[in-house]
């Protein structure tokens, strides 16, 4: 499926991560506007958005980089600073095991992170419609971030300290050459469809275990 | 302290001690660029810690195996391949050269750059809007552009200062496009010319020479009111307001106007009207559905003698020429056809009217009219405004 800015889906989804851009506000209580199931479920609906946006985003991405990038099989291997990038591959036993704040503070930390290299993507790269797209999925998945922070603040719980701040460690090096820096890319690209389809699967648990009262929509106090 | 915590401090940790790791082998050129054209050797050195040999290496461009024909083996870790008569870059990123062990795992990767040096941009034009601002476009010259990426910087200067500038916003009016938003003199030429750089060199345009004053473009004229004539049959009364952003400068405006019937795309245009605020339009169909359209020329800004640029055409204004009950007698013989297909719409119009217009004391034909546009928008039908020349 081929996300449009113009669907309703897309529309509403934006619309959600427009209104969830709303600097993180200490623990709620009940009568708060944005209950913690609601904000799950916007967190979970633009976790799906992002999915399939990136979809098209990875796919023009992969073709302006070139055969063999674009191939299906392309499996390259990953070397030593393409293991900067927040690997999605963690062990699924010790992923279930964690509680949900260490989970959520993972994919805060994970999502800030890999907003801040997509953003290094260069920026002169490809057509203007590539640039576009990139620009307009880092809005996107910033609005993600920001929405994680919500959801946890919704549910008591504290923002991870430290630095989802500066891109890279001091002194950390750009990739030495072109072909290293395109395999940093695919890298890039791959670990965010891995991240964006396992939130999915944490967002849809999270709802469940969210007790059901506070899961109202209150669509008509948003105006929409 | 939350479990994954651990898990993620030694992987910063590594990050700030990280030491520049071995990579299975190098290629040497590393991201070359190339004339098309033009051949190339490369070669493939595997590092000590790998226990790969020359004859264990093989080489593949843009995901194509290359034929074991052109390789040689120049060491014992060392293979090179010979590449003849290089067609330019498949993609702006490069083409990928890549050294592969036996089993396919790629070992090392070099970029080539293949094509040619820019062309110098040509057709360089410029408006200016209200006189503050200007915004240039320009073509490129053909080849150089598709198979390197291309960097255009528009650089402008008072014709008697030294300074160089430098446009910063592009893209505004299309890919080869730069706006310049402020501090611009008046009264006074500049020179424009565009630079055109990729990695096999720079062109640079010819210059141009002009004075913002020569390419002033304004907005469509404000409050187009089309009106009857009295009960004249076949004229249209056309009013509009110059446009305000000048109205403190001296000029001369020239208009022109373009109307349609309604069921029809072939605008006809009213070329001499010169500096007036209002035009009739005669010759029309009686009883028959007009979009009008006017623009603006902002001529001789301060006694400039040459012709600005026209402005974009106003939105469609409609109205409707007067139909006598006489003429509905035998002279068309669609008359009758019309008739009721008018009375069909009358009924429409009074059902539209009773939900949309509060009260009857605002009947009146001009309802009539806005609801004809009205039913043209809602059928998406040829209520377009058609691209004008801008000269």
């Amino acid at each position: 499926m081929d996300f449009r800015a113009g669907d309703s889906w897309g529309i509403f989804a934006f619309l959600c991560a427009a209104l969830c851009n709303l600097p993180a506000v200490p623990a709620l209580n009940g009568t708060e506007e944005l209950g913690a199931g609601q904000s799950i479920q916007k967190t979970y609906d633009l976790t799906r958005y992002l999915e399939h946006q990136l979809r098209t985003l990875a796919g023009t991405y992969l073709n302006y980089l070139g055969p063999p990038f674009n191939e299906p099989d392309f499996n390259p291997p990953r070397l030593a600073r393409a293991e900067q990038v927040p690997s999605a591959t963690v062990d699924l036993d010790l992923w279930r095991g964690l509680t949900d704040n260490a989970r959520l503070a993972a994919n805060y930390r994970a999502y800030s992170r890999l907003l801040c290299y997509l953003r290094g993507l260069d920026g002169q790269a490809g057509t203007a419609e590539l640039r576009h797209r990139l620009g307009h999925f880092c809005s996107s998945l910033q609005g993600l971030v920001v929405s994680i922070a919500g959801v946890m603040s919704s549910l008591g719980y504290p923002l991870p300290a430290g630095p989802a701040g500066p891109p890279l460690p001091p002194g950390a090096p750009a990739a030495p050459n072109d072909f290293l820096k395109k395999m940093d890319d695919f890298w890039l690209l791959k670990e965010l469809q891995t991240w964006l389809w396992r939130s999915a699967k944490d967002f849809n648990r999270l709802k469940k275990k969210v007790p059901p009262a506070v899961v109202t929509l209150r669509l008509e106090a948003r105006g929409f | 302290m939350p479990p994954l915590l651990p898990l993620l401090l030694p992987l910063c940790l590594r990050l700030l001690h990280a030491e520049p790791l071995a990579y299975p082998a190098v290629i040497s050129p590393q991201d070359p660029t190339l004339l098309i054209g033009s051949s190339l050797t490369a070669t493939c050195t595997v590092s000590a810690d790998f226990h790969l040999r020359a004859e264990d290496l093989y080489w593949t461009l843009n995901g194509r195996r290359l034929p074991a024909a052109s390789y040689a083996a120049l060491g014992p870790t060392t293979l090179s391949v010979a590449l003849a008569r290089l067609n330019g870059s498949k993609q702006q990123s490069g083409d990928n050269l890549v050294c592969h062990s036996r089993d396919g795992g790629i070992l090392a990767g070099s970029c080539l750059y293949v094509g040619l040096p820019p062309e110098k941009p040509v057709n360089i034009s410029c408006w200016s809007k209200n006189m503050k601002d200007l915004t240039c476009k320009w073509a490129p010259g053909t080849e150089g552009e598709t198979f390197l990426h291309t960097n255009y910087t528009l650089k402008y200067k008072l014709r008697w200062y030294g300074r160089d500038n430098t446009c910063q916003e592009y893209h505004t009016a299309g890919p080869y496009s730069c706006h310049i938003p402020k501090d611009l003199a008046l009264f006074t030429p500049y020179e424009i010319w565009v630079e055109a750089s990729n990695r096999l060199g720079v062109a640079v345009s010819d210059v141009v020479m002009l004075d913002i004053l020569d390419v002033v473009t304004t907005d469509p004229p404000a409050d187009v009111h089309v009106s009857r004539v009295g009960d004249l049959e076949d004229q249209l009364s056309v009013r509009w307001s110059s446009p305000p952003a000048l109205k403190d400068f001296l000029f001369q405006a020239k208009y022109q106007i373009q109307y349609r019937v309604e069921d029809s795309s072939e605008w006809k245009v009213v070329d001499d009207v010169g500096n007036q605020t209002s035009c009739r339009l005669a010759g029309l169909r009686p009883g028959t559905v007009y979009f009008v359209q006017v623009r603006c020329n902002p001529f001789g800004i301060y006694g400039s003698k040459k012709a600005g640029i026209w402005s974009d055409w106003s939105n469609p204004t409609a109205a409707s020429t007067p139909r006598s009950e006489r003429a509905a007698g035998g002279c068309d013989p669609k008359g009758g056809e019309q008739n009721t297909t008018l009375r069909r719409e009358l009924k429409q119009f009074f059902g539209w009217v009773k939900k949309h217009a509060y009260g009857c004391s605002n009947l009146s034909i001009k309802l009539y009219d806005q609801w004809r546009v009205w039913l043209q928008k809602s059928h998406k039908t040829r209520n377009q405004v058609l691209p004008g020349d801008k000269l």
